[in-house]
């Protein structure tokens, strides 16, 4: 059998429009992520023991159980208990609550690897614990976390894929739509590689200009 | 109604099952300096870390100017008048020197930009690096960054200063410049307990040094008695050590 990409070509429009799902559904749970990673981070290195445990246990539980079976649990299994997510919603949230629980662990040990001396300094010229947070050792944080976060946010788009079983029409759905009508697998599963590939990229180049900028310092 | 500035009274610190510090008391009164002089593991620093509450105390009382440190409510505001420099400078690496000595005085007391920079940049004057300002602190010597460090302890007008072995993290032939700054300072008339491993700056500054071992103060007294006519059996092997390792 001969490939022919002009079958793909033809049916761009649909696989940009999953790209743009995709898009909306990876940059939704990151922000959320973040959000979720930043908290989650405070709470872990917290002096309150029920913050403490409480992100340890959303580590640990979200680290240790597959994307897959979460995402199941959101959108097939909170129904039974009367919550009814959308599949949208129930992608997103899984995507932000799974990214979050990496992302928490990123931060925690970016602020847990940058000096001890510095907090000492910091609380020694009459910093509140917030204050030193936010001016020395946020920042400080900040730039060892850049390099972990980057890998983060490219694990996360490309698990975005996942939510193509909950029934979001994102990249690879779009793909398996256009196969099942044209049987050309091939073709349409290296045409969806490809942009995942792009969208990746846009985002390493934008993170390398950002990672040159912060090292300058 | 005594005029001490700085009261530590009982102090018990101990890491796990090691205690650091056995029942330390230790008076200072207004514009006096104190050198603490010791072996390693004494303690000594660690009197000045609880001092300005980086370590907890087991127990014990802190009082500055007769105020218990213990209150947290109040700590931020009694740390903002003991200034503290530290062994390893701890700079803010992400920040200027200007930025540096600025960062306190327009962040925790809230004075406005340009007259934290003229006080940030008159200080830098005082320990003679004003034309690094611009300068980070990776790009200045240690002893460069030790003053700058002395600079911006000095940015909140401290009315006591910790100094935590501010030369031992030196090149030798950096140690005198930092040193030197210190005097000046000292004769000023500011308040100052030194944790050094400089004899020749303890007995040329001090109007107290104390002998510490075993997180307790074995012997105090001036300079001249502690140098010249030291009592206590540990004491004097110590500076038998100190002074046989400065010859070989």
């Amino acid at each position: 059998m001969e490939l022919d990409y002009s079958i793909v070509l033809g049916k761009m429009p649909l696989l940009l429009e999953g790209c743009l799902v995709t898009l909306q559904v990876s940059t939704v749970a990151l922000l959320f992520g973040m959000i979720l990673g930043v908290i989650g981070a405070l709470c872990r290195l917290s002096n309150n023991p029920i913050l403490k445990t409480a992100a340890f246990f959303y580590v640990w539980i979200i680290r240790g159980t597959p994307f897959l079976v979460q995402l199941f649990i959101l959108y097939f299994g909170l129904p039974q208990l009367g919550i009814r997510l959308d599949s949208m919603m129930a992608g997103i949230l899984g995507l932000a609550l799974n990214t979050g629980a990496y992302i928490t662990e990123i931060i925690r040990s970016g602020i847990q690897a940058v000096d001890k001396g510095q907090a000492e300094a910091a609380v020694s010229l009459g910093m509140s614990y917030g204050l030193a947070m936010r001016r020395i050792i946020g920042p400080q944080a900040v730039k060892i976390c850049i390099p972990p976060l980057v890998n983060q946010f490219i694990m996360t788009l490309k698990n975005s894929s996942i939510t193509s079983l909950v029934t979001i029409t994102e990249l690879v759905r779009s793909g398996d739509q256009i196969i099942s009508t044209t049987f050309r697998s091939f073709e349409v599963y290296t045409a969806v590689a490809l942009l995942y590939l792009v969208l990746n990229s846009i985002f390493m180049v934008i993170a390398g200009r950002l990672e040159k900028r912060t090292a300058r310092q | 109604m005594n005029n001490y500035i700085l009261e530590l009274v009982g102090l018990h610190k101990s890491f796990g099952d090691i205690e650091v510090l056995k029942d330390f008391n230790l008076n200072i009164v207004e514009g006096e300096k104190v050198v603490i002089i010791g072996p390693s593991g004494s303690g000594k620093s660690t009197v000045l870390r609880c001092v300005n509450y980086l370590e907890p105390i087991q127990s014990g009382s802190i009082f500055f100017q007769r105020k218990n440190m213990w209150s947290k409510s109040d700590l931020q505001r009694l740390r903002m008048n003991i200034g503290m420099v530290f062994q390893r400078f701890n700079l803010f690496p992400h920040m200027t020197v200007l930025e540096n000595v600025m960062e306190a005085p327009v962040m925790v007391k809230k004075i406005a930009r340009q007259e934290a920079s003229e006080l940030a940049l008159s200080l830098l004057e005082r320990v003679g690096l004003a034309e690094k300002k611009d300068s980070y602190p990776k790009e200045l010597s240690g002893g460069q960054q030790q003053r700058v460090a002395i600079a911006r302890a000095l940015a909140m007008k401290p009315k006591i200063m910790l100094f935590d072995e501010p030369t031992s993290a030196l090149d030798p032939e950096l140690v005198e410049e930092v040193l030197l700054v210190m005097k000046e300072l000292a004769h000023e008339g500011m308040t100052m307990i030194v944790v050094t491993h400089e004899m020749d700056f303890a007995r040329e500054v001090g109007d107290r040094v104390l002998f510490m071992d075993k997180g307790q103060i074995i012997e105090e007294g001036t300079p001249h008695a502690i140098f010249n006519l030291p009592r206590q059996e540990r004491t004097i092997s110590f500076l038998r050590r100190i002074s046989h390792r400065a010859f070989c």
